[in-house]
């Protein structure tokens, strides 16, 4: 199969290379960091339905145990990242502003695992359908930021060919080096997971794609292969977003996903790295999605690096992890640069798609006033998603909302491009999101 | 001088052929059309602002002849046109209330604390997306004025990061408020002229630490006129039937200030911007 | 007439001397409903199918009776080379109205769905200069009938097609900031005078 593999291109159309700084937080090993007295667990942390808690307030929990169901099909249950009590049921700052409802565990210090699961070290012996309630049981969501229930994505419609599993190890986001830690000292885990997805979908053919810029990865990664030969290591340009859904899809297999579509329209499904790691650890030693690696940088950062980080920890604590901070903070983001979240306070917490805390110092933010839009078309030749985005940008300016749909922006993956090209400095991404936002309520009024 | 005549002539029979034949025309290929509309299109404001939910005045006019469409949702009209469209359709003018908007918060820049700088798109259901727009108080005005841009009457003033209403130039069409992301605007009929200018649903002190100007629920309000108030959890709001004057307003003195009238609401703060 | 002649009639009509841009006739509608693509060609529709109608009936009045040279008898009295072509312009203007009235309402009856489209247009037409303008250019040059209905045709093409370029610069405008001086009419104006000045360039087309 190796060989009739056509040669595909190995980067997408658009995109543009920001500085990384992914020197800052890549070289160490992944560190653990202490137990903390108290969690605070966000509880809808997928996309889709809310779980519901099935605790109470003073209610005793073990590590590992389900404090709550999935709450429909779209929806995963969610797990206590440590032995102790349930404490108050309160709102917090969520990761994109909102106030979000959460749940406190009160740590009682003995992080004791509760009754676990059963491991399937044969995994290859089990069936298919006990391996996606197993991902499900797990509570595992798409690690790389959207947060959708694997097991969701894993069980694509009967009438939809699947035959290639794409993995997305490219990790484009500026700063963010969790997936290339992960993928150094975890291989074993993310080929695991691939194969188990790969078994689940009844498919034998995986693409990892990973940037250049990661050679150690591809390196391990390769090597550690060599078990499956159905198993491809690409290596792609470093361009963001390369890891964006449909551009890693062209990149690796030349298919386009047209717009509106999903990738199992072209016969693909695309895991994040982290989401393997997950998945393999929940197959093979029967362990729920409670923890996650996480990269807390930027220059007012003392110590950075990536770091476990069980579900429900908060940024505060995470911040004294890295040794606090050495300058003061323009700003501080929950992801990447250019699509994470800015954020107006410490407490907010880890979640299963956090894959970053980034810090930025105040001469590193820019700040100024949004000009008009000069039609100088930089941010038309960055799209990765090829959306005439000055046009669309006007159009939103004027709220024009059905002129913004007619202009696909539904398609924008909020990638953040033509915002951070933009001389004028015009909140592209924001106008997008607001037009979406509008548009979908429009539809769900007239529906 | 005969070509003249003959020309006259002419066109003469050229108007009386045309003449004739509009008019057969237009008799053999009439089409039924309610004079009634028109007359109802020329009464109603013409600022097709839609918040009759029809599609601008005219399509009103034709809904109100034809569906029976309840002329009442246009709160824009005057009394006086009001009365005569009802007299068009031969109905009773019955009594109407004006209607104003109020927006419910008086957390302005220097009453309600900052969070932090807010940088973005000047938009507030672009800003509540985004951690708010800045200010603490997650119920509290964002201030960065959709309301007033969507407002046909002008009648909304973003003064130093607050809508107020003027009450003078609001029809009470409603628009504001679903854009509103915090739905802080209410519709109160126009004679209503005390509110208590605060919509947190948040517990006393938290209010209190996030803006000066917060109801803290401390029920001095409720405890000089019992009637007139209405306490729920920590936010009091002043009843319908209140018929609360401005001296006991001045009386009761509320602490924070978010028990206001309306003339003192829309020119107190007016004053502070030179302050700051 | 040689095929060159038609083809000089149709680009001159269109593009050379544009009925709006470089005759400077029947800017009301114009500016007036130039504010949507659609309406716009809404409004191009109607003037083309007016201008054509009136076009073809006012030249055959007035090939068929005002400039006829007729010679009558009525009883005892006998004219000969009756010349009414002095009177074509009070002829064309009642002609053009009575045309466009009957026309509206028998699209009224006949084709709602295009008299809510164009219904609102027509009563414009009736006062529209560049249809009455088109008649008399015909009669100025002395086309036929048929020569003066392609004109007609064309002349409302030209029309549709200024008007067409116009909306779409307006639809650009409305989304771009404007000074609040030059905001509405006068940056229309302005744009008309720019998009005039362009299709002067057309000049050179025909010799």
């Amino acid at each position: 199969m190796k060989n009739n593999m056509p040669i595909h291109p190995k980067h997408f159309e658009g995109g543009i290379h920001p500085a990384d700084h992914k020197e800052l937080s890549a070289a160490g090993l992944i560190r653990n960091i202490p137990l903390l007295d108290k969690y605070t667990l966000v509880i809808q942390q997928n996309i889709g339905a809310p779980p519901k808690l099935n605790v109470q307030k003073g209610d005793t929990v073990l590590k590992g145990q389900k404090i709550a169901d999935a709450g429909g099909f779209v929806s995963v249950p969610l797990h206590a990242p440590t032995s102790g009590t349930i404490g108050e049921i309160l709102e917090i700052p969520g990761a994109n502003g909102a106030p979000v409802q959460a749940v406190e565990i009160i740590s009682d210090g003995k992080d004791e695992w509760c009754e676990p699961m059963t491991p399937y070290p044969n995994w290859r012996d089990q069936n298919r359908e006990l391996l996606l309630e197993r991902v499900r049981e797990a509570g595992i969501v798409g690690m790389g930021g959207a947060a959708f229930p694997t097991h969701a994505k894993l069980s694509p419609p009967p009438e939809k060919i699947i035959d290639t599993l794409v993995i997305n190890g490219a990790e484009c986001e500026p700063y963010l080096t969790a997936d290339d830690r992960l993928m150094r000292e975890y291989p074993e885990q993310v080929l695991t997971g691939a194969e188990i997805c790969a078994k689940i979908l009844r498919i034998s053919h995986i693409v990892i794609g990973i940037e250049e810029n990661k050679p150690d990865a591809i390196n391990i990664l390769r090597r550690k292969a060599k078990r499956n030969r159905n198993i491809q290591i690409i290596p792609l340009h470093v361009r963001y977003p390369q890891g964006g859904e449909k551009q890693l899809i062209y990149a690796l297999t030349g298919r386009k996903v047209v717009a509106g579509g999903l990738p199992m329209d072209v016969g693909c499904v695309v895991q994040n790295v982290g989401t393997l790691k997950a998945i393999a650890d929940a197959v093979t030693e029967g362990r729920p999605l409670i923890e996650r690696i996480v990269t807390v940088t930027g220059t007012p950062v003392k110590d950075t690096g990536n770091f476990h980080l069980r579900l429900g920890t908060p940024v505060e604590k995470a911040l004294e992890a890295a040794g606090g901070l050495q300058s003061p903070v323009g700003k501080l983001i929950l992801g990447g640069p250019m699509m994470g979240f800015a954020q107006s306070s410490l407490k907010v917490s880890v979640s299963k798609n956090t894959s970053g805390i980034l810090f930025l110092a105040n001469d590193e933010v820019r700040q100024f006033e949004a000009g008009p839009c000069l039609s100088c078309g930089r941010c038309v030749d960055a799209c990765p998603m090829r959306l005439l985005v000055s046009t669309l940008s006007k159009v939103c300016e004027n709220e024009r909302y059905d002129l913004a749909e007619e202009n696909y922006v539904l398609s924008c993956l909020e990638c953040g491009i033509c915002t951070y090209v933009c001389p004028a400095g015009r909140p592209n991404v924001q106008h997008f999101r607001r037009a979406k936002a509008e548009i979908n309520e429009k539809r769900r009024k007239n529906k | 001088m005969t070509n003249i005549l003959i020309a006259a002539a002419v066109l003469a029979l050229l108007g009386l052929v045309l003449g004739i034949l509009i008019g057969y025309t237009a008799k053999r290929f009439a089409v039924e059309a309610d004079p009634r509309i028109e007359e109802i299109t020329e009464l109603l404001p013409g600022a097709n602002c839609g918040g009759c939910g029809y599609a601008g005045c005219a399509d009103f006019a034709k809904e109100i002849v034809e569906n029976d469409a309840n002329i009442s949702s246009c709160s824009a009209c005057s009394e006086e046109n009001f009365k005569k469209i009802a007299e068009i359709l031969g109905k009773e003018a019955g009594n109407r209330e004006k209607q104003v908007a109020v927006v419910y918060c008086s957390g302005d820049n220097h009453k309600a604390k900052r969070l932090a700088r807010y940088n973005g798109l000047n938009d507030c259901r672009a800003a509540a997306a985004l951690s708010g727009g800045g200010k603490t108080c997650r119920f509290g005005c964002i201030g960065l004025g959709s309301c007033a841009r969507r407002c046909q009457f002008g009648a909304i003033e973003i003064r130093n990061g607050l809508a107020i209403v003027h009450p003078e130039l609001c029809e009470g069409c409603g628009n504001c408020i679903d854009i509103c992301p915090r739905k802080l605007i209410r519709l109160v009929p126009a004679t209503s002229k005390i509110h208590v200018y605060c919509n947190s649903l948040e517990k006393g002190p938290v209010k209190r630490k996030a803006c000066e100007a917060a109801c803290i629920a401390c029920k001095k309000c409720v405890r000089a006129v019992p009637d007139s108030f209405n306490a729920q959890g920590f936010l009091v709001r002043v009843t319908e039937d209140s018929n609360l004057t401005e001296e006991t307003i001045r009386e009761i003195a509320c602490p924070t200030g978010a028990l206001d009238t309306v003339a003192h609401h829309t020119a107190a703060n007016s004053g502070k911007e030179g302050a700051a | 007439m040689p095929a060159n002649e038609w083809l000089l009639i149709t680009v001159g009509a269109i593009l050379v001397n544009n009925i709006v841009l470089s005759r400077i006739l029947g800017i009301c509608p114009f500016l007036g409903v130039s504010k949507k693509i659609k309406t716009a060609l809404g409004m191009g529709g109607a003037v083309v199918f007016v201008m054509g109608i009136a076009s073809f009936v006012t030249a055959c009045l007035y090939h068929g009776l005002l400039s006829a040279k007729l010679n009558l008898t009525i009883g005892s009295f006998q004219i000969k080379n009756l010349d009414m072509s002095f009177t074509r312009i009070l002829v064309f203007i009642v002609v053009i109205a009575a045309l466009v009235q009957i026309v509206e309402i028998l699209l009224q009856k006949f084709s709602p769905a295009l008299y809510g489209a164009l219904g609102i247009y027509l009563p414009l037409i009736t006062t529209n200069c560049a249809v009455l303008g088109a008649a008399q250019l015909n009669a100025d040059s002395g086309r036929s009938i048929l020569a003066s209905t392609v004109y007609g045709i064309c002349s409302g093409i030209g029309f549709s097609l200024a008007l067409l370029l116009f909306s779409s610069l307006r639809e650009r405008l409305e989304l771009s900031r404007i000074p609040k001086a030059f905001q509405g009419m006068s940056i229309a104006l302005i744009t008309a005078g720019i998009l005039a000045l362009a299709f002067m360039g057309f000049s050179g087309l025909v010799k």
